[in-house]
């Protein structure tokens, strides 16, 4: 749909030939996500230390345990993220406790090589610090893609579809032709105003629609009548049907 | 059709799906599982159709996402496990290598001219050398390997502590690999800046060892395990040097594109040259503080060298043949 500019969406064509469209997720999601990760991570380490203090110390001694301990942090460090993320969630606890989900740029999950490698970078998005270079270098790329995520392909989206509100209303309003012939986005546009209008204000309705007065050519509410109407001529005009169609209350929406 | 006649229309198909798909996410895949494959293309062309009619979103979305699921689904693929990581080391990664052997030998100059530079200057210019590793640096060399040193000293006599040597020398090491490769990134500097600098230092640890204490017990000492630990290094920064030069010079290709594939090109190596510091790690803690005369450890440590460049050299051959 033409409709991706203004919103997050970002379309990728799938090796069957569908384009699916993408919700990538911003810095500030990420960030969080990061943050819960991090807490994760420091309580893992916190158990395992006590753990390791109490139990395995006193059975193998020091040395043993010191040595276990660096090798267990150097598997935390540099794996807890590839092991999550490669998993069939595709995602870490952070993650999908804000609902993200690391995709490969293909549309299909993530291989271990990509998440090994979009994981190593790491330590070059966090330069010079708290990942400035990453959260820079997502702000310069459409998808959000950090360092890491441009050379594995990666793209971290929201993993469920937006909750869509599916309001049963009866749209009131003449169905009328358009003035002048619409190009498929304004098509895009019209039909997303009479799907999205019933979860707004009256004025926001008459607020939107007067901006559309060209096309209109009325203010106000005389001007949103016209335009819901256009839109529903888009929906179902009326040549298409056989008998005339009821000139008002045609129900929108099939709960 | 009118729109809601269309969304009647393809609603069991998408039913299905979804059932199909909640049914292998959970790993109880029934009888109709066969069906999964073209029940998703159908989907996707529903998909196709909705999107091009501009039919509702709460009907595009739902039909996005199943195409999203049904997708991770159908392009799963084992990771290979145990084998696909072994033919990774033995096949693909001295493949890799050769591949690129000119970066190799680059890196591989870059790392050694500075180092030998340093060390044959330091017994008439000190200076350098002892700048270069500060007061404390010299303090610690003399302590390990001055005059009075001998081989002798790095015994470890238990098994603890060789194992908790080991698992420093992973933690340390393979560490350092990995954040060589990773600052290759910033057009190859970090890399470049690592390698440069352990060079430089290793170099004068040499020639002050060379200077000024027991050159017999650093050479028995690091013989064996330098052969995969500094070869790891090496490489390591090549594959850091790999994905820099992609963002460099990109070459034909668009400058994203050239980075994803450096990347897929540089992963056997990275994975090698880990690999190769980890056998570096085993040797470091259990082979190289045994007791042992020095020209045993000096034949071990040439057969090690020998054993390294002959790996890089033939390993994976056959299958570059077969394939």
């Amino acid at each position: 749909m033409a409709t991706a500019r203004a919103d997050t969406l970002q379309p990728v064509e799938l090796a069957d030939g569908v384009e699916i469209q993408l919700r990538v997720a911003g810095p500030a999601v990420r960030s969080m996500a990061y943050t819960i990760d991090l807490l994760v991570r420091l309580g893992i380490y916190l158990g395992v230390w006590i753990a390791a203090l109490f139990l395995v110390l006193p059975g193998i001694g020091m040395e043993l345990t010191a040595g276990l301990m660096l090798l267990f942090m150097f598997f935390m460090e540099w794996f807890y993220n590839v092991i999550f993320e490669a998993g069939a969630k595709g995602a870490t606890p952070g993650q999908r406790s804000m609902k993200l989900r690391v995709m490969s740029m293909t549309g299909g999950p993530v291989t271990l090589a990509q998440a090994v490698m979009r994981n190593f970078l790491r330590v070059v998005d966090f330069m010079p610090g708290l990942y400035l270079t990453g959260i820079v270098c997502m702000l310069f790329t459409r998808r959000f893609q950090r360092l890491g995520d441009l050379v594995a392909n990666t793209v971290v989206t929201y993993a469920d579809p937006p909750p869509s509100p599916t309001p049963v209303v009866e749209i009131r309003a003449e169905r009328r032709a358009p003035a002048q012939v619409l190009t498929r986005e304004e098509q895009a546009a019209l039909l997303q105003f009479i799907e999205r209008a019933p979860l707004w204000a009256d004025e926001r309705r008459v607020e939107l629609s007067t901006l559309a007065e060209p096309l209109t050519r009325a203010p106000g509410t005389e001007g949103l009548r016209r335009l819901c109407g256009m839109a529903l001529w888009l929906q179902e005009p009326e040549e298409k049907r056989g008998t005339p169609p009821p000139l008002k209350g045609a129900p929108l929406f099939r709960s | 059709m009118t729109p809601a006649q269309f969304e009647k229309h393809i609603e069991p198909r998408w039913q299905k799906l979804e059932q199909l798909l909640t049914d292998v996410e959970h790993a109880k895949p029934r009888e109709n599982v066969v069906e999964l494959p073209a029940t998703f293309r159908q989907v996707c062309h529903d998909l196709s159709v909705a999107q091009h009619r501009m039919s509702p979103q709460r009907l595009t979305q739902r039909l996005n996402a199943l195409a999203i699921r049904g997708y991770r689904v159908l392009e799963r693929r084992s990771s290979g496990g145990w084998e696909a990581f072994v033919r990774l080391f033995l096949v693909e990664f001295p493949q890799a290598v050769r591949a690129d052997w000119k970066l190799f030998w680059w890196c591989t100059a870059l790392f050694y001219l500075p180092a030998v530079l340093i060390a044959a200057i330091t017994p008439a210019h000190p200076e350098w050398a002892m700048s270069l590793l500060g007061p404390q640096g010299m303090v610690q060399i003399e302590s390990m390997y001055g005059e009075s040193s001998t081989p002798a000293d790095y015994v470890r006599d238990s098994f603890g502590s060789g194992f908790a040597a080991f698992c420093f020398y992973i933690w340390n090491n393979v560490d350092i690999d990995f954040q060589t490769f990773a600052g290759g990134i910033l057009g190859g500097v970090g890399s470049l800046f690592v390698l440069l600098f352990n060079s430089i230092y290793l170099g004068s640890v040499f020639g002050y060892v060379h200077y000024s204490g027991n050159p017999m017990t650093l050479y028995t000492w690091v013989i064996a395990h330098g052969a995969p630990e500094l070869t790891g290094i090496v490489i390591s920064a090549m594959a850091g040097m790999r994905v820099g030069w992609s963002v460099l010079r990109p070459g034909r290709l668009e400058r994203r594109a050239a980075l994803v594939l450096a990347g897929r090109k540089a992963l056997p190596l990275l994975i090698g040259a880990a690999v190769l510091t980890s056998i570096a790690a085993v040797l470091e803690g259990f082979w190289s503080p045994l007791e042992l005369p020095p020209t045993m450890k000096f034949s071990a440590g040439g057969v090690c060298w020998l054993a390294v460049a002959a790996f890089l050299m033939f390993s994976g051959r056959r299958q570059a043949d077969a394939a």
